[in-house]
């Protein structure tokens, strides 16, 4: 436990070291950046270090702490903070919901070779579609929908297209860890004349979450940003995407507040990742203490 | 009724094919109530195969299995017989006293009576301390004593064992050759078992059963006659010896008429 605390503590420690080198090398160059950038034959090779392009970090803090729009008693703080918590829920249930859909379709294709030899280049292929296109497909597609009482919300597009990018590692991984349990145990559930269905959850399962663990983690990371650029591509309001583009338009007047979004949008994606990781450490407690890559 | 009856069985692998194996070639064997055989030969020679057929893992091409009177598929649903592997093959993310409980799981068991049978297999291993630990933080013969725990678990009349001890240092390797005697005395199950080691299938066994490769097939049967009780004494005794060298024989008469080499020319 000691060495777990240890190694946290490193962890940290090196994250908030990186953290000040970007900002030392920020504030650096600004301090002796050519204000007007540096120009190579007509080129702008170097960005320009004028308070509009560069604003100092210190005044994109500041900017946290001052109301939104001049006269409300909303801060910028309050906004990001509110619009991180609405693509947050939407980043949750994009995984959630590419989580089923991406350990679902490995069980099928552990199950059946034959779905896994139609599936899995569909799968990759599926991968190759920018997400900025499908973005307005979803959202007319999903317009459209209406089972009964169900009518479908607008934000459920977005966690749609967070799904759409977490699926895919998740049944990559999970599809690679239900292979991965040794002959003799598979033997030995023969043995005991075991079902497909109880070798599966008594033994393929757990011999798959080493595997299940970083996929989920580059699963959730997917998700974000899945969610962020719908966020973006459709428009939709209330969370950190929207901000950004909202904020970006603000950059000639107010140029530090642009970053207060994208703080914002940083610290959704490493909730979400600690999150994740926070269930690795649980359900790994009771495993041996090493590693797979 | 014998515990294993093998009659005219083969087994080939990739049957029909160019790359077609003869694992087994018309093999019989019939294994009494309580008797301890070990199968021996160099690798190729269809040990495991063999193993595998009377565990229903393998299907005969030709030939039949029975397992206590009844065919290899039923007594295999009913989980007549336990199996051990060279790997332990205990599953990390179980204590040892949930291994232990996972064929009875599998057979509908009540929890409470799981509970009760993996504490005495505990005792019957010799291990009752530890029962909330998890395989990792144990050593490579505990974990072991455990896989003979939990293929026992459901009293099955037969054990099947592939090479259990193979991967353990010689030390710890003859201590386990007396626990596993000890633990089919008190059980008085019978056990079908696969080595590499001539010493360790003499002092374990009733017969060994020497198999020689391509294709694979059964050449000597071996009587020990070194009686039930065995002891660390049992390995200085001269039946031992006697049975080694007769086992030895057997293996090496075989490969010399492998490499064509006569007997005395060695």
């Amino acid at each position: 436990m000691t060495s777990l605390l240890r190694r946290t503590a490193y962890r940290t420690a090196m994250f908030v070291l990186a953290l000040g080198l970007v900002v030392l090398i920020w504030e650096t160059y600004k301090a002796v950046g050519p204000a007007d950038g540096g120009k190579l034959f007509g080129v702008r090779i170097l960005p320009r270090t004028s308070e509009y392009a560069m604003p100092h970090v210190w005044d994109m803090f500041q900017r946290f702490g001052r109301p939104e729009v001049r006269g409300s008693d909303r801060t910028v703080f309050i906004a990001v903070l509110a619009g991180a918590w609405f693509s947050f829920r939407l980043s949750v249930a994009g995984f959630v919901l590419g989580g089923a859909v991406g350990v679902g379709l490995a069980v099928l294709m552990a199950r059946f070779k034959l779905v896994q030899r139609g599936v899995l280049p569909y799968l990759v292929v599926s991968q190759t579609v920018p997400l900025i296109a499908l973005a307005p497909l979803v959202v007319s597609w999903g317009g459209k929908l209406e089972v009964g009482p169900f009518v479908w919300p607008r934000w459920l597009s977005a966690s749609v297209l967070g799904a759409f990018l977490a699926f895919f590692p998740i049944a990559v991984g999970t599809l690679r860890g239900l292979a991965a349990a040794p002959a003799a145990s598979v033997e030995l559930m023969q043995s005991y004349a075991a079902s497909w269905g109880k070798t599966l959850v008594k033994l393929k399962f757990p011999t798959a979450v080493p595997y299940m663990v970083p996929a989920f983690r580059l699963g959730a990371s997917a998700s974000v940003i899945g969610v962020v650029v719908a966020e973006i591509s459709t428009g939709l309001k209330g969370g950190i995407g929207r901000l950004i583009i909202e904020y970006a338009r603000e950059a000639t007047g107010d140029p530090a507040k642009v970053y207060t979004a994208i703080f914002g949008a940083a610290a959704l994606g490493l909730t979400m990742a600690g999150v994740v990781i926070a269930a690795d450490v649980f359900v790994m407690r009771n495993r041996p203490k090493e590693s797979i890559s | 009724m014998s515990a294993v009856n093998i009659r005219n069985v083969s087994k080939a692998f990739n049957e029909g094919k160019p790359n077609q194996v003869d694992a087994l070639r018309d093999v019989s064997l019939d294994v009494r109530q309580g008797e301890f055989v070990s199968l021996i030969g160099p690798s190729g020679c269809g040990k495991s195969t063999l193993l595998r057929l009377i565990a229903n893992l393998l299907e005969p091409t030709s030939g039949e299995v029975s397992v206590n009177g009844k065919s290899a598929v039923q007594a295999r649903l009913e989980q007549d017989y336990g199996m051990a592997f060279q790997q332990a093959g205990l599953f990390d993310w179980r204590t040892v006293q949930k291994n232990i409980e996972l064929p009875l799981e599998l057979k509908g068991w009540e929890k409470a009576d799981r509970r009760a049978r993996a504490d005495e297999m505990l005792q019957l291993v010799q291990l009752p301390e530890f029962g909330d630990h998890y395989p990792w933080q144990l050593s490579g013969g505990m974990q072991q004593r455990i896989a003979i725990a939990r293929a026992l678990a459901a009293h099955p009349p037969l054990l099947l064992m592939d090479e259990p001890f193979g991967a353990l240092d010689e030390m710890t390797r003859e201590y386990m050759q007396g626990e596993l005697l000890r633990i089919c005395a008190a059980t008085s199950t019978t056990v079908v078992f696969v080595t590499h080691s001539i010493p360790e299938a003499v002092y374990l066994s009733n017969r060994v059963v020497v198999m020689s490769p391509r294709p694979g097939r059964l050449t000597k049967v071996v009587d020990v006659a070194l009686g039930g009780e065995r002891s660390e004494d049992t390995r200085n005794r001269a039946a031992f010896f006697e049975a080694i060298t007769a086992v030895r024989e057997g293996l090496r008469g075989m490969h010399a008429a492998h490499v064509g080499l006569g007997n005395d020319d060695r």
